[in-house]
């Protein structure tokens, strides 16, 4: 995953509001918290092109790159992993955000790792079939991972995307009948139509 | 005016005087003049205290609420009710107040003689109480001299009932010697006791001249015949006191100087002081014309349409015989002459007059007789007072006097003297007038007791000097009030939790200016009716806000400038002078509706002012908008760096 030297997340004015950082009971109140975490946590990783978090990564060990996301240590502040779980249903919801499912099969796993999709996999298909028709690359076979990481898609949008991301990006261009899928898990080949 | 119009509390309920004790209280009475109803009276609440009758309408309290004195009513009688007539009281007025012309007859034909008979006429009506029916001067009664045995008029504003060692008496009109008291005294009761069996067409010692009254007679009311002053076969008068046969144009007697009456005067008008007369016959009425369309019908009646009448009149005898205002301006009961003789310790106390006397001794042994006396002084009034319950009654004011100066000693001495506790003090004593089930009218059930228990604690929780509710910071528990309100009660009349709840859920609809507001957890308390929740957010918000301007006590991390700071139950409780019970249910309302958000955290829940919800972010962004904020902020940053 490329990291390069990012600029600081401009964090909103919440994230250093102390009870921001505990459940509220206010069903309103709460409404509009869940909100604000849910955009925070999306631009937090658009901003450091994140795709998925560990949660328990993220909330324990600070070398993480999402750790400031939940923890607040000017403020000595953190977010209750049960309630960041809350936040990722309530994104769940409105289909930015997912479990990551095929990565392991314990149930811990499951509850783990999510998807967060600043940009839903629709989405990303949007973007891949306009860069398709834009270079011409259109009845050409490309592996997944000359998607991402090739030369070609350099300087895209979707350039350094993860490849299981991309993976489901396809997928719904398949569906779409705007692609086709050969080859095996390893290289995945995609066919443009 | 017989029936005066009264000031009520905040509670609708009358004021009371100073010592005035509530006796009796009744719904649905309605008031009666002379023969008709008073068209806005007639659906109310009496009020029997030991000076007054009050009725307090129902439907405008402010408005047609009166009283009457009771030191005004002359007689009462009692109707009990036939059919469909509803029982009755009737209250009849004084004759001062009834018909001045009966009064001023006397005036003008006054012996010299009397010369303090000048005097305020109710008073000395009050004395002759016992006998209503005669407006009797008192100047019939003599004392005789001890010194020269000459027979003196006992001054007719001196009322048996009521004097006492204060009381001035004239000296002996021969020799100028000063008569005591038992002994005026003695003379007006025999003097009082004679009269009262003698009947009006016996010899009723008038003070007036027997042919001016019929003249007057004859002129008020030409049609009156009055019977012609020669029929009487004897022609001289014989004086009531001495039985020499007088002069009949001589007003008072050869011998001894007594007042003369004439016994042929018309029996009609020596009987029409005689205010019985629910239809005043025409006599009457044209005896004294220029009075009827003031004052003269106006016996007032109470009507208890819903029962209560006889406990009311039996409480009613009890206060016209016990006769309390007079109280009202009295000097101090005398102390008893035993404590001044019998051990040479002068009663200190109520009156400093012997102890002015005494020498002077000054330092610590003048402080410690003081004391000594002082404490001499009270065993004595206790031991009086408690001599039976008589004394008891009469010498009330003094013992709850000391009882409360004893238990300030008390405290005083424990040295742990709350504020509350003084507070508790105080007002146990200014809850004189408790509404307690045997006052309230039996047969109004249970709801008339709770409605008068509503308005009590109305009437306690507003009162501005006790001032229960605003040292509450203007909310107090249920509970906590319920245990202030018995703690108060000193121990007797206690309420129960379940009739103390009942009162103050009527408290909506009785219109009083608290009420009972129950919160989302279940816990009630009290506040006024002014106080509301927006009030409250009002007055929270302001103080959070201030939160901004004040640096907070210690280094804090984030922006108190931006955010204030968090404040616990703990800091509203002190602030606002709540408890903590009513401060937590107060910051929780203001949570749920979204003024404050909560903050849990090693220091417990706090609040804040909700910067969550400030109803701008409305889900995530579409990607449009991104990008152009994102581009904004890009260049934003780049132009500050």
């Amino acid at each position: 995953m490329p990291t390069p030297p990012t600029p600081p997340f401009p964090f909103p004015k919440e994230y250093s509001f102390p009870p921001f950082f505990t459940p509220q009971i206010n069903l309103a109140t709460r409404h509009a918290q869940l909100t604000k975490w849910s955009s925070l946590i999306l631009s937090y990783c658009r901003h450091h092109a994140i795709y998925r978090l560990s949660l328990s990564d993220t909330t324990t060990s600070p070398s993480s790159p999402a750790y400031p996301l939940f923890n607040n240590d000017s403020i000595n502040r953190r977010l209750s992993l049960s309630y960041i779980k809350e936040i990722i249903d309530f994104m769940r919801r409105d289909g930015r955000a997912e479990w990551v499912s095929g990565s392991g099969s314990g149930e811990q796993q499951q509850g783990d790792l999510v998807w967060v999709y600043w940009r839903t996999p629709e989405e990303w298909a949007g973007l891949v079939e306009k860069w398709v028709e834009e270079t011409g690359n259109k009845g050409q076979v490309m592996t997944v991972y000359e998607l991402v990481e090739g030369e070609g898609s350099r300087g895209s949008e979707f350039w350094g995307l993860d490849q299981e991301l991309m993976v489901k990006a396809v997928q719904v261009l398949v569906k779409k009948g705007k692609a086709q899928t050969m080859g095996g898990e390893e290289n995945l080949g995609v066919k443009f139509f | 005016m017989f029936l005066k119009h009264i000031d009520l509390t905040t509670a609708l309920r009358p004021s009371y005087l100073p010592d005035e004790d509530l006796l009796f209280v009744q719904d649905n009475v309605g008031l009666y003049e002379g023969k008709f109803k008073l068209p806005n009276q007639q659906n109310g609440q009496v009020y029997l205290t030991s000076h007054r009758i009050c009725y307090v309408d129902k439907a405008e309290p402010r408005k047609y609420s009166v009283a009457l004195d009771l030191r005004d009513v002359e007689r009462y009688e009692f109707y009990a009710g036939f059919l469909k007539s509803s029982p009755k009281v009737t209250l009849i007025p004084k004759a001062t107040k009834r018909s001045s012309f009966q009064q001023r007859a006397p005036a003008h034909v006054s012996v010299p003689s009397r010369s303090g008979s000048s005097s305020p006429a109710h008073r000395q009506d009050g004395a002759l109480r016992v006998s209503p029916v005669e407006p009797t001067p008192a100047s019939t009664a003599t004392w005789v001299c001890t010194i020269c045995s000459f027979s003196n008029p006992v001054p007719s504003n001196f009322d048996p009932t009521t004097a006492n060692a204060h009381t001035p008496l004239p000296p002996c009109l021969a020799c100028g010697i000063k008569p005591t008291l038992t002994h005026v005294l003695k003379a007006a009761i025999s003097n009082a006791t004679s009269r009262q069996p003698s009947s009006p067409a016996l010899h009723t010692p008038l003070p007036v001249r027997p042919r001016q009254i019929s003249e007057l007679a004859a002129v008020q009311s030409p049609g009156l015949t009055a019977p012609p002053r020669s029929s009487d076969p004897d022609a001289s008068f014989h004086c009531p006191r001495c039985t020499f046969a007088n002069h009949p144009s001589l007003l008072s007697c050869e011998i001894c100087g007594a007042p003369l009456i004439s016994h042929d005067i018309p029996t009609n008008l020596i009987q029409s002081p005689r205010p019985n007369n629910d239809s005043p016959g025409p006599f009457l009425n044209s005896l004294a014309p220029a009075t009827t369309g003031l004052e003269n019908p106006e016996n007032v009646k109470l009507s208890f349409r819903r029962g209560g009448e006889k406990i009311f009149y039996e409480r009613l005898k009890g206060c016209m015989t016990q006769r309390k205002w007079l109280l009202q301006n009295a000097p101090p009961i005398p102390k008893s002459s035993r404590s001044d003789g019998a051990n040479g310790v002068s009663g200190a106390g109520g009156s400093s007059e012997p102890e002015r006397q005494r020498p002077k001794i000054g330092g610590i042994a003048g402080l410690e007789r003081q004391t000594q006396a002082m404490r001499k002084n009270n065993e004595i009034v206790i031991g009086n007072a408690f001599e039976d319950l008589e004394a008891l009654m009469a010498s009330a004011k003094d013992i709850v006097a000391l009882a409360e100066s004893f238990a300030k000693q008390v405290k005083g001495a424990g040295g742990s003297s709350a504020s509350e506790n003084a507070l508790l003090a105080e007002s146990a004593s200014q809850l004189g007038l408790i509404t307690t089930k045997d006052i309230v009218g039996s047969n109004g059930g249970d709801s008339l007791y709770l409605s008068e228990l509503a308005r009590t604690l109305a009437e306690f929780l507003t009162d501005d000097s006790r001032g229960v509710l605003r040292k509450a910071g203007g909310v107090i528990s249920l509970v906590d009030l319920w245990a202030m309100f018995n703690r108060a009660r000193g121990g007797v009349e206690l309420v129960s939790p379940a009739d103390f709840e009942k009162a103050a859920n009527l408290w909506e609809k009785l219109e009083l200016p608290v009420r009972l507001r129950v919160f989302k957890s279940g816990v009630k308390v009290v506040q006024g009716k002014d106080r509301t929740d927006e009030h409250t957010v009002r007055a929270l918000l302001a103080w959070m806000k201030d939160l901004h301007e004040f640096p907070p006590d210690r280094e804090v991390a984030w922006d108190w400038h931006e955010f204030g700071r968090g404040v616990t139950a703990r800091d509203v409780a002190e602030r606002f002078g709540w408890s903590i019970g009513v401060a937590e249910e107060e910051l929780e309302m203001a949570e749920e509706r979204g003024v404050l958000c909560r903050e849990e955290g090693i220091e417990g829940l706090k609040f804040w002012e909700n910067f969550i919800d400030t109803g701008e972010g409305k889900g995530y962004k579409d990607e449009a908008t991104l990008q152009a904020e994102h581009t904004l902020k890009m260049l934003k940053e780049s132009g500050f760096l």
